[in-house]
């Protein structure tokens, strides 16, 4: 469909009323959106709403414990920040993974989570976090917020819990714990410009050998990103060793479930996933 | 003489130092025009409805629509055109009116007011098709049954390509030990940054002025007037700066004489340009072919015979690429002394895309393929890879099995240079020691060595290229060359070689090289030949205008002109430097003087070598060069990823002529072969490219670039420009080969297939764990 509006809000407020009868496409970044709709794999709709205007989606702040990104931050931002950078590291981490710094400088991060991609860079170390997203709509005429936890934001391979009235403000997380490692793999056989045949993360205090908090969080294995439940079953509150790891690399291997495709088999993907889980463990078990 | 000439100018050489390219300013800054910047008044936008289909009839293709669509000028299918076959054997129509072959085909086209207007016109077009069997495999195609790609080839055999020397049975009987192997190597493609693009315009009297990405603009014109059906001499060519071209600008493919088409049916100029998408599906691509060969050796390491079968898959149509096997067995018969040796080459028509010329010509897949193989019988004598390789190099002065003349053979040269500078035996022994070691990462070191036509390449029944030199009265020279220029740095060494003849800077110096109606005559940019044939060329001219402005100032003065030199824009005596007069003024008075003299010399030069005869034999080139390269890995055995530490590329050249030219040459060629060992496959199954975009088609990236050292082996080549040989595809064919050898001494297996991505190493040391 060929755009017929085009509207550019400066407020959250603006920008759901923009949004209320639907039938809209946010741009943010327009790094995703606009090979997309280049390519036809994804259709304008009526009303074209770019949101980079909007102050108040950007930064990052942290406040009496819990940390909130505004939605419209780039990667960019998220790699440049000091706070970050102390303080939650694996999100850096990802972002000095993803893509290319020109896209980096677009790319927004409730874009790279609203694209709903397995593969997202900036969802694995978010689900490690146990972040939660932000979403506001316009409903009676009022703003009206909800939150909802990242993990069960997505619902497909770029489908979310996300209505169309709906426009994700911000990401949120509680400050991790003290001892909290958070650690981040990411295949390829270019470092850069790469869109993950596996991603993982994996997230732990580890106090005497013995684990607790254990997060495992896997892009690209199945049809969103998951949360590896059982893997964390297996590890949580157990001494690491080398059979723990075992059985923590056969749990993770069962409860993924990829997919051949243009950039990698079935098999290559478990295969990362058993190599992975065991190089992340070392690192976050030491 | 005044005063001010009383100064005396030293002879300093430009030959071998750094000159930018002149065109790397306007480059880097943005200014450069390149056709797609192009806007010609009434201009008009092409577009091509490209095929969903791989093998199908076509039952009809229903226009009015688009044709109806307001900003629609033309729509054209192959029942509006001449049914006009094009292409080096003939085999390809620019639209197609009966059958698709390929999913390139092109099936009807439209000339529209804007691009908007053009792809909403292409979405109207319906064809129905009546699908037909496919066949994809180079052997399916050639077995009994299999469906005719072709109807007048009901064999599927397209090309065939035989050489035999010495008595191979004999040879095999006799040898110590005899191992065969099969390697596969794959479909890749140029990625030019800059899509195809053409633009076409007639005038009134029907000749056609084409703006064209070639880079072979004379013979463009025979080849491209067959499929409009008008005369080549009716043809001009004008070459805008071109965004790469790699030897995919080689032939002339559907969508130039359907931009002409256009403009034909039209009356007006129409621009075609191809997006990302189309570019890597319906751009030509590297030549895809199985290799079974046979070697043998004796145990004190001596090689005694070497067969080799190839299977090209030609695909739908034929260009350059099923005529690779002409420079590929060149390399099998003629590469490291083997003294019984045969070749056959078979490319056979398939539903699949199809070839055309990419740096290299058949040699970068016969080098991955000789150089693995030279690495296997190292090891099976129980000799190092060095000794191995220097015992059956060549010496100069050998001619090989097809007469290629090696007067000035640096393969052993370069072969020590290589392992001296890289440490290469004692690092090779202590990675396989390593191998062993616990732990993920593991390092290996790999040579391999390459031959290629170091003096062009005569495939055609010239191989010349003219030059006209002209100065004006400001002593400011103008070079007219045949030769194109298409980045590859052309226009620097031309320009380089005028300085040191005429001793003017580089600033007065201008190429001219982009209109069929100035140029002399050229073959093109291929074969490596440019620096070599075009730079003889104009070297000659110069030395023809030389000559003419020292006689001139010999007539002048009371010395010859042997005893004259010019240096720093003035006439000086050789021998003390003392300046005479200013060149310009000279000039001057030539001109205006009683004899009205202009400088203005033509040459033609015609290289000393031979066109192969029946039988494949003659000196093809006018020189030859080799190279060894060493490549340094790490290995991560867990992912399976290879990363690139270092090349250290030790090249024959002759002559350095443009020293940051060369450099250029090969850090870019070395990059293109890094992507073949590595990480470029062009996806195809059941004829259809899966990855046709950067992001799933994985070019390498600056991150992955490894260190590269590199070393020039000159010798004053006798019969190059100021001694050069031509080397530039040499750097895009060698390294791939050196990489995999240096992933066998990392981790022990050995790969037959590249690229060697992480999935297809992590699977094959996972199998080999089970062995």
């Amino acid at each position: 469909m060929n755009i017929e509006n085009y509207e550019v809000p400066v407020s959250i407020v603006e920008a759901v009323q923009s949004l209320q009868h639907g039938d809209a496409t946010i741009l943010a970044g327009g790094t995703d959106l606009t090979p997309q709709t280049t390519s036809g794999a994804k259709e304008f709709l009526r009303t074209l709403i770019n949101i980079q205007h909007i102050e108040e989606m950007r930064g990052i702040s942290v406040d009496d414990g819990r940390y909130r990104i505004g939605g419209l931050t780039t990667v960019t931002d998220i790699l440049e920040s000091a706070l970050l950078a102390a303080e939650v590291p694996v999100l850096v981490d990802a972002a000095d993974h993803f893509a290319s710094s020109q896209i980096r400088n677009a790319a927004s991060l409730a874009g790279n989570i609203c694209n709903a991609s397995p593969a997202g860079d900036m969802i694995i170390p978010l689900l490690l976090l146990d972040a939660e997203v932000e979403l506001a709509g316009w409903i009676d005429g009022t703003l009206s917020m909800r939150s909802i936890a990242l993990i069960d934001f997505f619902t497909g391979p770029g489908k979310t819990a996300m209505q169309g009235n709906e426009l994700l403000t911000s990401i949120v997380f509680a400050a991790p714990v003290e001892g909290f490692r958070a650690e981040f793999l990411k295949s390829g056989p270019r470092p850069a410009l790469e869109i993950s045949m596996v991603s993982m993360g994996v997230a732990a205090v580890q106090k005497e050998g013995v684990l607790s908090n254990v997060r495992v969080a896997i892009g690209a294995v199945a049809p969103t990103p998951i949360r590896a439940r059982a893997t964390e079953a297996v590890l949580e509150g157990q001494l690491l060793d080398e059979s723990l790891v075992d059985e923590a690399a056969a749990a993770a291997g069962r409860e993924v479930s990829p997919i051949d495709d243009v950039r990698a088999s079935a098999w290559y993907r478990s295969h990362l996933t058993g190599v992975y889980i065991r190089r992340l463990l070392n690192v976050v078990g030491n | 003489m005044s005063a001010a000439m009383e100064k005396s100018l030293a002879k300093k050489t430009v030959i071998g130092t750094r000159v930018p390219k002149p065109d790397a300013p306007d480059k880097a800054t943005g200014r450069t025009r390149y056709i797609n910047d192009m806007v010609l008044p009434r201009m008009l936008v092409g577009k091509i409805l490209h095929t969903d289909r791989v093998h199908a009839k076509i039952i009809s293709i229903d226009t009015r629509a688009a044709k109806a669509l307001p900003g629609v000028h033309a729509v054209l299918t192959g029942d509006d055109i001449p049914e006009l076959r094009f292409g080096p054997t003939r085999d390809n129509f620019p639209l197609k009116s009966k059958k698709v072959r390929c999913i390139r085909d092109e099936v009807a086209a439209v000339a529209a007011e804007s691009e908007e207007i053009a792809d909403q016109a292409i979405a109207l077009i319906k064809v129905e098709y009546k699908d037909l069997k496919p066949v994809f495999s180079a052997s399916e195609a050639l077995s009994k049954g299999a469906p005719v790609v072709h109807e007048d080839h009901p064999d599927n055999r397209s090309l065939y390509y035989e050489f035999s020397h010495g008595d191979i049975a004999a040879a095999e009987a006799a040898s110590d030990i005899v191992v065969e192997h099969e390697f596969e190597v794959p479909y890749v493609t140029h990625c030019c940054m800059g899509p195809s693009c053409v633009l076409a315009d007639f005038d009134t009297t029907g000749k056609l002025t084409i703006y064209s990405q070639t880079q072979y603009p004379y013979n463009y014109k025979m080849d491209l007037a067959p499929a409009l059906g008008i005369h080549p001499g009716d043809i001009r060519v004008i070459q805008p700066p071109v965004g790469g071209a790699f030897g995919s600008k080689l032939d002339v493919y559907p969508f130039e004489p359907i931009c002409a088409l256009l403009a034909k049916a039209t009356r007006r100029p129409v621009k075609l340009t191809f997006s990302r998408e189309e570019e890597f599906i319906n751009s030509p691509t590297r030549q895809p072919v199985e290799f079974r060969i046979r070697s043998g050796v004796n145990k004190d390491g001596s090689l005694t015979f070497r067969s080799v079968d190839a299977l090209l898959n030609n695909g739908a149509y034929t260009s350059w690429g099923p005529t690779t096997p002409v420079i590929q067995m060149r390399t099998f018969t003629g590469h490291f002394r083997v003294p019984a040796v045969e070749y056959k080459g078979l490319a056979a028509y398939t539903n699949n895309v199809y070839a055309g010329s990419f740096r290299g010509y058949g040699n970068v897949q016969a080098t991955f393929v000789t150089a693995s193989v030279m690495d296997m019988l190292a090891e099976e004598v129980g000799m190092d890879p060095i000794a191995f390789r220097l015992k059956n190099a060549q010496k100069s002065g050998e001619v090989t099995p097809q007469g290629s003349i090696l007067d000035d053979c640096r393969l052993g040269d370069c072969i020590e240079i290589a392992a001296g500078k890289t440490d290469f035996l004692s690092k090779h022994a202590a990675n396989i020691k390593n191998r062993d070691v616990p732990g993920t990462r593991k390092y290996g070191i790999g040579i391999a060595t390459s031959i290629h036509n170091a003096g062009g390449a005569k495939i055609h029944k010239s191989d010349g290229c003219g030059t006209i030199l002209k100065l004006d009265d400001y002593a400011r020279a103008t070079l007219i060359t045949g030769a194109s220029e298409i980045g590859q740095g052309i226009d620097a060494v031309l320009s380089q070689i005028v300085m040191e003849e005429l001793g003017i800077p580089f600033a007065d110096i201008t190429i001219v090289n982009n209109d069929s109606a100035l140029g002399p005559w050229d073959v093109g940019v291929h074969a490596s030949r440019t620096t070599f044939i075009a730079g003889n060329s104009a070297l000659r001219a110069a030395r023809a205008a030389r000559k003419q402005v020292l006689d001139a100032a010999a007539k002048q003065s009371n010395v010859t002109a042997e005893q004259l030199d010019l240096r720093e824009g003035h006439v000086v005596q050789a021998d003390n430097g003392v300046a005479i007069i200013k060149l310009d003024r000279l000039l001057r008075q030539m001109h205006f003087g009683e004899d009205h003299e202009l400088v203005m010399v033509t040459d033609y030069y015609e290289p000393n070598s031979e066109p192969e005869d029946r039988n494949h034999v003659g000196n093809l080139s006018a020189s030859w060069a080799h190279g060894a390269y060493v490549a340094e890995v790490e290995v991560d055995t867990g992912t399976g990823e290879v990363k690139v530490l270092k090349i250290t590329a030790v090249q024959d050249v002759g002559r350095v002529i443009n020293r940051l030219g060369i450099e250029g040459q090969m850090e870019g060629g070395i990059s293109v072969s890094l992507g073949y060992a590595l990480s470029e496959q062009l996806q195809m199954e059941d004829g259809k490219v899966l990855n046709p975009s950067f992001r799933d088609y994985k070019v390498p990236t600056a991150p992955e670039t490894p260190e590269i050292e590199l070393h020039f082996v000159e010798s004053d080549c006798k019969e190059g420009p100021m001694g050069a040989k031509g080397i530039a595809e040499l750097p895009a064919i060698i390294p791939a080969p050196a990489i995999a050898n240096a992933v066998y001494n990392a981790i022990g297996v050995r790969f037959f297939a590249p690229p060697l991505t992480p999935e297809k190493v992590a699977r094959a040391l996972h199998q080999a764990s089970f062995q």
